[in-house]
């Protein structure tokens, strides 16, 4: 049901709000020991009714693409470009939570959300004990992104 | 012209509601990427209006409203939000913000949330001076 939502509202997003067009949707919800990064990453975590820790990460192509639709056109700076890479892939997870909350279980109350964070310079994420991890890989025209939620059985279900 | 402080700690949503703010014809006097920066901006100058992102580190939009609002009764906010936080709207809204815009923010959005601040504001003004006036 996480998952779910996640990849509906990561869809939605890509699609309605980006204009980027889908070609396919790969679940992998088997647990793996570890979460392979992509090249931009960032991450939520979420607390209250429901811990997780929910990772976006991005192939740079893609990231490329959401960078020049939330610009709007305007040039990125070179000093300024890694701040907003970093905001925009913080943007994109922000959104596609925001989103996801009411189709959560409990319709998200009593959820809270932390600001994103970005991952830089690591390439996987490992699962300690018990934790599990469920993930969905979008194919679009511009490349992969995955989106994943990691917390324990009960918290990913 | 309004003058408008832009408060949210993404750099790209900064960028995109100040470029709005001035395609609309008003004046960004100042952004802020944390509550307790939009606090000491609103202290040196008065923003006509602010628009506050909820989710921030250091100190989020809701504390940064009651900060102002104490300072400033009158302060027209404007919460912007994802969709999902209606709760930390509402404690906005209770906390003296004027209205909500959700993200993602596009000019269409903007104006109607200036406008309706705006709109209702003068409102409440024109029955003021009506009261005024009777009471003279």
């Amino acid at each position: 049901m996480i998952l779910d939502a996640l990849v509906l509202q990561s869809k939605l997003f890509l699609s309605e709000d980006m204009g980027i067009e889908i070609k396919k949707v790969d679940i992998i919800d088997n647990s793996p020991d570890k979460l392979i990064l992509k090249d931009y990453t960032s991450m939520i975590g979420t607390g209250g009714q429901l811990n997780l820790i929910v990772v976006i990460t991005f192939e740079t192509k893609i990231l490329e693409h959401l960078v020049e639709l939330f610009m709007d056109g305007e040039e990125v700076e070179d000093e300024e470009k890694e701040e907003i890479y970093d905001s925009v892939t913080g943007e994109t997870i922000n959104t596609i939570i925001g989103l996801s909350l009411p189709i959560f279980p409990n319709r998200g109350k009593g959820v809270t959300i932390t600001p994103p964070i970005t991952i830089s310079d690591a390439s996987n994420i490992k699962k300690y004990k018990n934790a599990k991890i469920i993930s969905a890989e979008i194919s679009t025209e511009f490349g992969k992104i995955s989106i994943s939620a990691m917390g324990s059985e009960e918290s990913v279900k | 012209m309004l003058k408008v402080l832009v408060v949210d700690d993404s750099l790209i949503i900064r960028k995109k509601i100040t470029k709005l703010v001035v395609k609309l014809g008003h004046e960004v006097l100042y952004s802020a990427k944390n509550g307790q920066d939009a606090i000491d901006s609103y202290i040196k100058e008065k923003a006509d209006l602010t628009t506050m992102d909820i989710t921030m580190p250091d100190m989020d939009g809701v504390s940064a409203v009651k900060e102002i609002i104490k300072r400033d009764a009158n302060a027209k906010i404007i919460m912007v939000t994802s969709h999902g936080q209606e709760d930390m709207v509402i404690k906005s809204i209770q906390a003296g913000a004027v209205g909500y815009m959700l993200k993602p923010v596009t000019e269409d959005k903007l104006a109607i949330a200036i406008g309706e601040v705006f709109e209702k504001y003068a409102v409440e003004d024109d029955d003021d001076s009506e009261l005024l006036d009777d009471e003279i």
